[in-house]
């Protein structure tokens, strides 16, 4: 501090002087940039249209973008302070290498021929499939694509998921088992003309704030919200809906009784459009009210009134995101949830239809382009018609195309404690935060010959035990798209330069595929995103995800675009399914019966209290980012523990107390105590974003046979107060 | 001055203005302000406000004009967990702008806005301590406080608050009020659970709350207590100056000049020491200007006659002037208790202060005679203080006694043995050593123990400034 600041003379008028933007009007000065670049924000999949400010080569402010038909100019408060990530402590200037135990600075050239040695000789030793790589949903389509086509053509592994699979892979089965493909039949404007809304495990006004003002302008709604905490959503409801935890399978198929008995069914839509009623409506005679009360403890009234509201909507809307996903038995609720819409006939309508609420800004886009759980496109790989297409699409041989997906998410980290796979490439994910069982995948981090770890920001759990890390460029650094929960292609541009040395992750997979000899068989004159862009039109042209008519210089001049969008015939569609016609051969979508089974781990007498885990809005994910935002930490600097009043005069623990949170597998230590009637009795809550106060110490390896998902909730669990031995 | 809305109100034929038509009520008219709506019922507690907030102006992120806490009620799961979005309450009886020494606030003429002028700001945070709403934030970067003017830059412009433009629920809004009808009206609504008592400044914030929100509400850190700010430039401040006027009047009777000397010194240091307090020190005489009005001008005002007084009498040793130094001095004090009688800090605002402060001054006055008497007075006092505390039905003050109580006894108890020490050996001249730091961890604990009234905070978030 100098000594006018000190003596009262400079009081910093100039920094805290206010001017006149052409745009935005009076502000801060400070924040006035030269000039304003659209794009789409890099947090969850709302798709919010923002525009970042820049002055001289900085990002110095964000707004919402007003004629953005998600947001209209709303962002949350993350996106309100997105700018501050750019010029955050802790982004990655140069690539890193390990050298006798140490992380050290080297070139490109140096960490490529690293990679790709290291790569290439676990590979040859071991196997192609020796190579895992996870990626992400953070990643542009244009990455994505680029990535899939390096990773399974180039590297020829087929060990390769992505952290959505930690997130939407539930939604995703569900809609392929369901309807035939994955794609979400609805969209943000049904929040808006539904008469009746569910929310199931879907806790919006945390997670996707920005949603809930489709839900505000929807004057004449009945909102329901299914969940076992009175979350900020909970409070918006006309009728809430406390289930026991994990009880909505029992929940949905109560009403599906109840809608049958009372006839509340459309029975030409079910005959023309469906397969497998009769099997459905014998699954679930059992599921009385009564019968559903004992296991979801609503009362059986409750249940009736729940699903003649439902049954007398004319346009029923069911939104449902993590609290259905994260679960054991994820994808077969999904299809409990498409039943439901199903015999109603209320599917791709205005107002009505089953509609996921997607977690990252680009999962969307990933479960398109592909290369994970399927090929792109919504191609499968079982079909040799599929391969087929592709390899003429791409010019390759098609015995290089795989004919089965390989290794999911969590039985990647397994293969690797079996020391199958043996070299990890990680890109813009922090597992060491967010994924389950954190004590197992430590052990198999540790069995690893070569950790890869691409990241923006270092340190950051994961990048602190890599071997190489590649410095990446973020969010509002590089150019390509988005695509949100609801199928809207956005335009992500790039406002400034990296820092340093970091490079695109586009930039990135195209000088790894130069440096192993594939750059020209797979991107051919490619340079840029929007040569991966051309390609991905033709490749899903024909498909229910289809691109082919969406171009850069439309989404520049027409703003954001849902598919599918075809050339020759652009029109948008807002809505799937809307003729009844779905992607099974027949066209008919499959009714499927589902059983509800309790979760995995039950509490008992040493492990008392269920654990349910999520989020708070300040917070992305593993803070990797807000975490280094000042305004966003300064409002939520540490993780709490929620305990109902009942429960903690029980343990004689006080509001405020640090307690120690211990599962079978692992403790957390010193979260601090909120003493909150939000909890029902028997259960916790933990926010997962806290890398300090990890919730995925106590976590299980409980994984959806079908979607591979981790079940994150319902962890039985203790508190203690810490530093108190029993 | 210029008023731009007025200006613009006339030139109707500027575009922007048209535009203002849309997003803003019309400028109030005579006997009207603008003010804030919020409505509980549709805030989601998202934040947006009060991010947009500091983007907007450009403030760090210690300070928050516009403040999100939260409320809970009931039982699982009939819960209730609301939110409570504030900026300013703009005021129909600012006790910010009453108290302000430097006439720093006003209130505009055109919208009715509470407005603050950094320029003329001294940084003294008199305004932090009398708004019960901690409305006024005090910016260590600049030196000087800062708040919500509900952005009237943007009004100017037309374009509502930048809290009110960030909402996705609409749950903020800026209305025109007629102040004599609010009058009648605001006991009604402008009250909510979270909330002080709207009728110290008459609140004008209109609040929509649920229709079936218990009163008892409970503040989402209502278990969370905080020491305030030490302030340590005035905790030397009032004790020194205490110690030179007490001493001053023991001089009056038992004259002595190198007590005079000693007390004029450790009294000038004191002023000197209130300076470091301000943010803006070189412009602390200005803290004269609203004698009138201000107890913290007349503060100033009165230990400046007392500086300039013991000077002289120093010098002279003259009965007369020693006569009007002890009484510029006593009233003094009187005015440095006075200021701390403010309804926004309940553990303060009591006689309890005024005595503390007087009895300061008979202990460290150098008259052994009267320091077991004036030590069990304070005693007394402290007694008395943290039992009225402990019994008090308001959430303040019992929250003062917890953190004195738990958080603080080690130095609580420590106070009271130096008190006590001091006083049984208070013939030997050393006992005004352990009597001085005493009296100082006393006021010490004056500043760190008093529990400000305002609204409602999240249960963790980081204290602003």
């Amino acid at each position: 501090m100098n000594t006018r600041r000190l003596l009262g003379l400079d009081i910093l008028k100039e920094k805290y002087r206010y001017a006149n933007d052409p745009q935005f009007g009076h502000m801060s000065a400070q924040k006035i940039p030269d000039r304003w670049v659209k794009t789409t924000c890099g947090y969850c999949s709302v798709g919010c249209g923002m525009l970042i400010g820049v002055k001289d080569g900085q990002a110095v402010s964000v707004r919402g973008d007003e004629e953005h038909p998600v947001n209209a100019g709303k962002l949350c408060p993350k996106g309100l302070s997105e700018h501050y990530t750019l010029r955050a402590d802790g982004r990655l200037r140069q690539p890193l290498l390990r050298k006798n135990g140490k992380l050290e600075p080297v070139s490109w050239p140096e960490a490529l021929e690293a990679l790709v040695t290291n790569f290439r000789a676990v590979q040859a030793k071991h196997g192609r499939e020796a190579l895992g790589v996870i990626s992400t949903g953070q990643l542009l389509t244009e990455e994505f694509y680029a990535l899939g086509k390096l990773v399974q053509l180039g590297f020829r592994t087929r060990n390769y998921c992505g952290n959505t699979t930690l997130c939407m892979a539930a939604a995703a089965a569900g809609y392929k088992r369901s309807f035939g493909s994955d794609g979400p039949p609805g969209a943000y404007q049904d929040f808006e003309t539904a008469d009746v809304i569910f929310l199931i495990g879907a806790n919006i006004a945390d997670n996707h704030p920005i949603l809930c003002q489709h839900v505000e302008r929807n004057k004449a709604k009945h909102l329901v919200v299914v969940d076992p905490r009175v979350s900020k959503t909970a409070m918006l409801a006309n009728t809430y809906l406390p289930i026991a935890p994990r009880t909505d399978i029992a929940l949905l198929n109560g009403m599906l009784h109840v809608l049958i008995r009372e006839d509340l069914i459309d029975h030409a839509y079910i005959a023309a459009h469906t397969n497998g009623f009769a099997e459905l409506a014998a699954s679930v005679a059992k599921y009385t009210p009564e019968f559903v009360a004992q296991i979801t403890t609503l009362s059986p009234q409750q249940i009736v009134d729940a699903a003649l509201l439902f049954g007398r909507a004319e346009r029923p809307f069911l939104a449902w995101t993590m609290g259905v996903n994260h679960s054991s038995q994820g994808a077969e609720t999904v299809n409990a949830i498409c039943n439901l819409s199903l015999v109603r006939g209320k599917v791709g309508l205005s107002g009505a239809s089953p509609f996921s609420i997607t977690g990252q800004c680009n999962a969307m886009g990933t479960r398109e382009a592909g290369f994970t759980s399927s090929l792109p496109g919504y191609r499968k790989f079982e079909s040799a018609e599929d391969r087929a297409e592709l390899a003429a699409l791409w010019n390759v041989d098609v015995e290089t195309i795989p004919s089965a997906r390989g290794l999911a998410y969590p039985d990647i980290i397994e293969a690797m404690v079996k020391k199958q796979v043996r070299a990890l490439w990680i890109i813009a994910t922090n597992p060491l935060v967010s994924f389950p069982n954190q004590g197992l995948l430590r052990q198999a981090m540790g069995e690893l010959d070569f950790l890869v770890v691409q990241d923006g920001y270092h340190p950051t759990p994961t990048t602190e035990l890599a071997h190489l890390v590649l410095p990446a460029a973020i969010w509002g650094e590089k150019e390509g798209t988005y695509t949100n929960s609801e199928r809207r292609v956005s335009k992500a541009n790039r406002a400034v330069d990296p820092p340093g040395q970091a490079r695109t992750d586009f930039d990135i997979f195209l000088l790894i595929a130069g440096r192993l000899g594939v750059k020209d068989s797979l991107f051919p004159n490619w340079t840029g995103p929007k040569d991966a862009f051309e390609e991905w039109r033709r490749v899903s042209a024909g498909r229910l995800c289809d691109y082919s008519g969406i171009t850069y210089e439309l989404l520049d001049r027409e703003g954001a675009i849902q598919w599918p969008y075809r050339e020759g015939d652009p029109i948008e569609v807002t809505r799937l399914y809307a003729n009844g016609v779905f992607q099974f051969p027949d066209g008919k979508a499959k009714l499927i019966p589902i059983e509800w089974l309790p979760f995995p781990e039950q509490p008992n007498e040493r492990f008392p209290f269920v654990l349910n885990t999520g989020r708070t809005v300040e917070h992305w994910h593993t803070r990797t980012k807000t975490g280094r935002v000042e305004i966003l930490e300064f409002m939520s600097p540490k993780a709490w523990l929620e305990m109902n009043p009942h429960d903690a005069e029980k343990l004689g623990l006080r509001p405020h107390d640090q307690v120690d949170v211990v599962s079978r597998r692992g403790r957390v230590r010193e979260v601090e105590l909120r003493i909150t009637a939000i909890v029902g009795p028997g259960q916790v809550f933990l926010p997962f974003h806290y890398a300090e106060f990890n919730s995925n110490f106590l976590t299980q390896s409980a994984f959806d046979p079908i979607s591979r998902e981790p079940n994150f909730k319902q962890s039985a669990v203790r508190v203690e107060k810490s530093g108190v031995q029993r | 001055m210029s008023l731009p809305l007025l200006e613009r109100a006339i030139a109707e034929a500027d575009p922007r203005f048209v535009l203002s038509t849309t997003k803003l009520p019309p400028p109030p008219g005579p006997g009207e302000q603008y003010r804030f709506h919020f409505d509980m019922t549709k805030c989601i507690g998202c934040k947006c406000c009060e991010v947009a907030c500091n983007e907007q102006h450009g403030n760090p992120a210690d300070i928050h004009w516009r403040r999100v806490g939260e409320i809970e009620a009931g039982e699982y799961p009939f819960t209730q967990r609301l939110h409570l979005s504030m900026g300013c309450n703009h005021c129909v009886d600012a006790s910010c702008l009453k108290g302000c020494p430097v006439d720093a606030y006003n209130k505009d003429a055109l919208t009715g806005l509470v407005l603050h002028s950094a320029d003329a700001c001294i940084g003294c945070q008199y305004c932090t301590w009398n708004c019960p709403y901690g409305v006024p934030q005090f910016n260590e970067e600049r030196g000087v406080v800062g708040k919500c003017d509900m952005c009237h830059g943007r009004l100017t412009q037309g374009d509502e608050p930048a809290c009110a433009n960030a909402c996705p629920e609409q749950a903020i809004a800026i209305e025109v009020v007629n102040i004599e009808q609010w009058k009648l009206e605001y006991q009604a609504l402008a009250n909510a659970p979270g909330m002080p008592p709207a009728d110290q400044t008459i609140s004008t914030t209109r609040i929509t709350l649920p229709a079936n929100l218990p009163a008892n509400a409970q503040k989402g850190d209502f278990h969370r207590v905080r020491p305030e700010h030490p302030h340590w430039p005035l905790v030397f401040m009032l004790v020194l100056t205490q110690l030179s006027v007490g001493t001053f009047c023991r001089l009056l009777l038992d004259p002595g000049q190198a007590g005079a000397i000693a007390a004029l010194l450790i009294g000038h240091l004191a002023l000197a020491a209130s300076t470091a307090h301000l943010g803006r020190p070189i412009h602390a005489y200005r803290a004269l200007k609203m004698w009138r009005r201000s107890w913290l001008s007349r503060e100033v005002l009165a230990f400046s006659l007392f500086a300039g007084a013991a000077t002289l009498y120093t010098a002279t040793q003259s009965f007369a002037i020693g006569a009007a130094t002890v009484i510029a001095g006593l009233i003094g004090i009187a005015c440095s208790a006075a200021l701390y009688l403010v309804p926004a800090r309940p553990a303060w605002n009591s006689w309890t202060t005024v005595a503390e402060f007087y009895l300061t001054a008979v202990l460290l006055a150098g008259a052994p005679k009267l320091v077991p008497i004036a030590a069990a007075a304070q005693l007394v006092v402290l007694a008395f203080k943290y039992l009225r505390f402990h019994q008090s039905e308001e959430f303040e003050l019992r929250q003062s006694a917890r953190l004195l109580g738990n958080d603080l006894k080690e130095l609580v108890w420590l106070r009271i043995v130096l008190l006590v020490g001091g006083a049984l050996f208070s013939s030997h001249p050393a006992s005004l050593l352990p009597l001085l730091a005493g009296e100082i961890l006393g006021r010490y604990l004056f500043f760190v123990g008093v529990v400000p009234r305002n609204m409602a905070a999240t249960f963790g978030g980081r204290k602003v400034a």
